[in-house]
């Protein structure tokens, strides 16, 4: 009964991070079209930079407010400096459906070489704002410690300024006006171009902080959050790449079930066991499982 | 059929541009490989990145270090050592690649330190080190099999082997903690397995018994590893695997309050870069080790104060560690076997000179030295020695008790063994 | 059909020729040219002519390596078997994964290849006898006694990888030129007319797939035989990323450009080593710098020439002459 209520509450502190990816790359997914692999890109580069400020400062919530900030204006300058000119170039050819997806992978592997220049491959750590000890209840120490339950919080609050953000915004009517009627919207006066920058800034941000989260109790490096790029990635499958409240849903599944097939199974388990999740919903329910019976876009 | 002829040229010409980026020959510029008038290139490769690099990227750097110290005073009978250093993220596949590159474009006389038993192997292997003679010095993994002459005609082992350490922690379990309940946690590929097999050989039995997969350590898996040692009730946990998992090991543990009697393997206990990784240093203390070195803090030692001054002036900045100590202490090594090779060094004349006169080499460590003309084996035993609460190690028991031992059935003994002076400032003079 | 074999045997001679005049180590870059080739093609047969994007190729080619050293080691093969069994199981994974990609489309095709790529190491842990991050040792052995004392292990893996790469060119681009290779373009240009004029769509994109991956899974065997070992580490997504690069710059939908893409990948850090080195750099910029050029050429190129830098010649003489 303990180990049952340990797992679940490890699962919810690891599932909310990747609620954070998943849910960075469906706001881009919904306004521009494109998954956005370098989002992993992103978040690195916005934690080192928060790493940097936090290490100097020795405050991680100043690091972590640069980290966001630093994702934001690098969520904007991609779309702007990037997306748009390969959208303006890219109009024919055989390549013309794959070429965000390569342009996107190939924005990872810059911002990667350009971290690895500056930063070296060395595993960085940073100052947990929490105790990692596990909290003791009684006589037993469970594995679930104030840092679990900060980075619960955290994430809580993040979801909440959203949620007000796009439902009783201005920017948020555009922002959901124009993911699902682009021309509507623009008929309507927004300037769609503008509003799909602000979505970018948006994920970037958000990016910023799944990367900090998961670096206060884990190692950064250059590849450090390759594998929270593919959970949130299939987090968003499961939401069905559409909804914001998906992911979130997909990405606490997510990580309730493989924090349990990491206590019940066997460590190297847990990879195998997302990839089967991926695929089984991939296959079962392609529209993930928040479908309303919508043909799947490409 | 224009499009085929036009097909057809875009054919020749590709085909022409990867001959031309083919022709490019060189010609080694004296008899032997990778030795000039003036110079002496050697190669190393090691993880300078990733998940095992913690640690042993100090290695070439100190090495390095020790090497421009001698070539500062006179070089090798006037030659400048020069160390290539290539990072290989301690995996097998980018250790043959950069061994390729260090031999096939670098050209370099020798190979010293290749780090992790795994790489060798497969570097061996693939680059094909005994048949082209590449002399590889003092690899830095204990698998006891490197030692077979037969097998590795061209390398040279320092340290002792896994399975010496194995029988050694077995035998000091038999005398000081007998009647416990044991966890092991080790990594599952030649290097464990070699110490199990001694383990299984002594006739220590494990109550806990937990393999760990190189290069699956993390925070999360090691939570697995605590997980079954606590249920399992284990009062003492050896630990043989490197420090990139000692680090989550003893965090976990310490996170859960999980604290029974630690056994650190050499490979994967030191002080310096556990602490960097984030390890409580109250952890540490207490834990016990075999030690094949004095502590790098200990001064007065000669060997230490000497390295100490080196690693001052030509490794600024850096921590002197267990790691730097061993990069040195190679570095002393090979400038020893250098000097053996005679003043017109060839590849065959370096591995003959440590195979006769190798075993009378000046080095930091203990324990007696084992090269032969049928034996590659480097230093054959550990003292044991307890952590205290500053990461540092002292003598378990107050004085060094060195045992030496064998990596086959020979027995575990008490060795009155002394270790050759330092030369004098730390410069080889042999011959 | 003549003409084309003549001059694949040409082609080979001249390679082999020159193959006894350099240095080893070109002769080894030799051998991975051609690994990278047949790499390549397996890329251009897939995105070019089925538009679809995989990142999977690195597992495909691990899928081969595995196979190929499984059968030399368990069952003492001769080599051309091991290689033989690398195109059979990767095909048959290819076939599977096709099965489900046809149903995918655009990002769910990449974003699972991807998922596949990263936790490749973490499936090779899983299964003992696929001897986990380490792998397991895959020797072709020593080249035959009769090309005597001077042929050296290298040279003999340059004469195979170079036969297997020639002969996979020349299959590929037979059927390339046949009914199913211009079902693909149909497909690809224009998927609904393909299916109103009776083309089972997903069943074409499947037999892409599959022989896509049966042409991965052999460079897989080939990769593994140059560096003797077949080990999760040498199948990367840093190797699936540079396949890719190498089949933009190529052209994706460019045989012959396949071996451009192959001399581009294998230059790339030669070219940024000796960048590395007259500028100075230290060790972070040895390392990195060729990751840069790789994604700068990729993003340079998919943005400027999405078809391949070949396109826009090829664009413009098309305007002149008509379809042959």
């Amino acid at each position: 009964m303990q180990k049952l209520l340990e797992t679940l509450l490890i699962g919810v502190s690891t599932g909310s991070i990747y609620a954070l990816m998943s849910l960075a790359l469906v706001l881009v997914w919904r306004s521009t079209r494109v998954v956005n692999f370098a989002q992993a890109g992103q978040a690195m580069l916005s934690t080192y930079i928060g790493f940097e400020i936090a290490s100097r400062s020795e405050i991680f919530w100043l690091g972590l407010a640069c980290a966001i900030t630093a994702g934001a204006l690098l969520g904007a300058g991609v779309d702007f400096f990037f997306m748009r000119v390969l959208f303006k170039h890219a109009v024919s050819g055989p390549a013309v459906v794959v070429a965000p997806v390569i342009a996107t992978l190939g924005l990872l592997g810059l911002i990667r070489s350009i971290v690895g220049l500056i930063w070296g491959g060395e595993f960085k750590s940073i100052e947990a704002p929490a105790s990692k000890d596990g909290f003791t209840i009684g006589q037993t120490t469970i594995p679930f410690s104030a840092l679990n339950l900060l980075i619960i919080t955290t994430v809580s609050l993040i979801l909440i300024t959203l949620a007000i953000i796009f439902q009783r915004t201005n920017l948020g009517l555009s922002l959901r006006a124009s993911a699902y009627a682009p021309e509507i919207a623009q008929l309507a006066g927004i300037k769609t171009g503008r509003t799909r920058t602000i979505g970018w800034a948006i994920a970037g941000g958000v990016g910023g902080v799944a990367g900090m989260l998961v670096t206060s109790y884990n190692f950064l490096s250059p590849y450090s959050l390759d594998l929270l790029l593919v959970f949130g990635f299939i987090a968003a499958v499961i939401g069905g790449l559409e909804s914001m409240v998906g992911s979130v849903i997909g990405a606490l599944t997510l990580g309730i079930g493989l924090t349990f097939i990491l206590n019940y199974v066997g460590t190297s388990l847990v990879f195998i066991g997302g990839f089967a999740v991926l695929v089984v919903v991939l296959l079962l329910k392609p529209d993930g499982i928040m479908a309303r019976g919508k043909v799947r876009r490409a | 059929m224009i499009r085929k002829t036009r097909r057809r040229g875009t054919w020749l010409a590709a085909t022409v541009l990867a001959a031309g980026s083919l022709i490019a020959t060189a010609l080694p510029a004296y008899a032997e490989t990778g030795v000039t008038r003036g110079e002496i290139k050697l190669g190393i490769t090691l993880p300078l990145t990733g998940a095992a690099s913690p640690g042993y990227n100090k290695i070439g750097n100190a090495m390095n270090a020790y090497f421009k110290y001698v070539n500062e005073n006179g070089g090798v009978y006037g030659r400048k050592i020069t160390l290539i250093q290539k990072n290989d993220e301690y995996s097998p596949q980018l250790s043959i690649a950069k061994t390729n590159e260090l031999i096939l474009k670098d050209k370099v006389f020798a190979l010293v330190g290749p780090l992790g038993t795994a790489n060798f192997t497969a570097v061996h292997k693939s680059v094909g080190l005994a048949k082209r003679g590449v002399p590889s010095l003092f690899l830095n993994t204990g698998f006891s099999g490197f030692a077979k002459k037969t097998s590795y005609p061209a390398s040279f082992m320092i340290l002792p082997s896994y399975a010496m350490e194995a029988k050694i922690i077995a035998q000091f379990l038999k005398e000081n903690h007998a009647g416990k309940k044991l966890g092991i946690v080790y990594q599952n590929d030649e290097f464990g397995i070699d110490g199990m097999g001694a383990f299984k050989a002594a006739g220590t039995k494990f109550d806990v018994t937990v393999p760990y997969t190189s290069g699956s350590q993390s925070a999360a898996t090691a939570q697995t590893w605590v997980s079954q040692l606590a249920a399992g009730g284990a009062q003492v946990v050896v630990f043989f695997g490197v420090t990139s998992a000692t680090a989550p090991l003893l965090a976990v543990s310490a996170a859960a309050k999980y604290a029974p009697q630690w056994i650190l393997g050499s490979v994967g206990s030191d002080p310096l870069t556990l602490r960097a990784l984030g390890v409580p240093v109250a952890v540490l203390n207490g834990a016990q080790t075999p030690a094949g070195n004095p502590s790098p803090n200990d001064t007065s030692d000669e060997y230490i104060k000497q390295f100490q001054e080196i690693n001052t002036k030509y490794n600024t900045g850096t921590a002197f560690d267990d790691y730097v100590l061993q990069g040195m202490n190679i570095g002393l090594m090979t400038v020893q076997g250098l000097r053996a090779a005679g003043s017109n060094p060839t590849r065959k004349g370096l591995i003959s000179a440590i195979e006769t006169k190798g075993s009378s080499f000046a080095s930091v460590a203990y324990s007696p030295l084992g090269y032969s003309k049928t034996s590659n084996v480097g230093h054959t035993g550990y003292y044991m020695a307890v952590m205290d609460a500053n990461g540092d190690r002292k003598p378990f028991g107050g004085t060094v008790k060195l045992y030496t031992t064998d990596s086959g059935s020979g027995p575990v003994v008490l060795s009155t063994f002394k270790r050759p002076a330092m030369p004098a400032k730390g410069l080889p003079s042999n011959s | 059909m003549r003409k084309k074999i003549a001059f694949f045997i040409l082609l080979g001679w001249l390679l082999l020729f020159i193959g006894d005049r350099v240095d080893e180590l070109r002769v080894y870059q030799g051998a991975q040219i051609a690994m990278y080739t047949i790499a390549l093609a397996s890329i251009v047969l897939l995105t070019g002519y089925s538009g679809q994007v995989s990142l999977g190729n690195g597992a495909m080619m691990a899928v081969g390596g595995y196979a190929a050293a499984l059968t030399l080691n368990k069952l003492g093969s001769p080599i051309w078997f091991a290689f033989l069994m690398a195109v059979f199981f990767s095909a048959l994974f290819g076939a599977l994964l096709g099965t489900a990609a046809a149903r995918l489309s655009g990002p769910y095709l990449a974003g699972t290849t991807l998922a596949l790529a990263v936790g490749l190491p973490e499936i090779a842990n899983q299964f003992a006898f696929l001897g986990g991050v380490p792998g397991i040792l895959f020797d072709v052995g020593f080249p035959p006694a009769r090309f005597g004392e001077e042929f050296t292990q290298y040279k003999w893996f340059f004469w195979i990888a170079t036969f297997l790469a020639l002969l996979s060119l020349f299959i590929t681009s037979n059927i390339l030129q046949s009914r199913f290779g211009r079902t693909w373009s149909a497909i690809r240009s224009n998927s609904l007319a393909a299916e109103l004029s009776g083309i089972h769509s997903s069943r074409m994109k499947i037999l892409a797939f599959t022989i896509s991956s049966a042409l991965a899974g052999l460079a897989g065997a080939v990769l593994a035989m140059t560096i003797s070992l077949v080990a999760p580490g040498a199948y990367t997504l840093t190797l699936s990323f540079a396949l890719v690069t190498g089949a933009v710059l190529a052209g994706v939908s460019s045989l012959p450009g396949v071996a451009l893409g192959a001399l581009i990948l294998v230059a790339i850090p030669e070219i940024a080593d000796v960048l590395a080195n007259s500028w100075g750099g230290g060790e972070n910029f040895s390392n990195y710098l060729p990751g840069l050029i790789v994604s700068l050429l990729l993003i340079l190129s998919v943005i400027f020439t999405p078809n391949g830098p070949g396109e826009n010649l090829r664009k413009h003489r098309h305007n002149k002459a008509s379809e042959d």
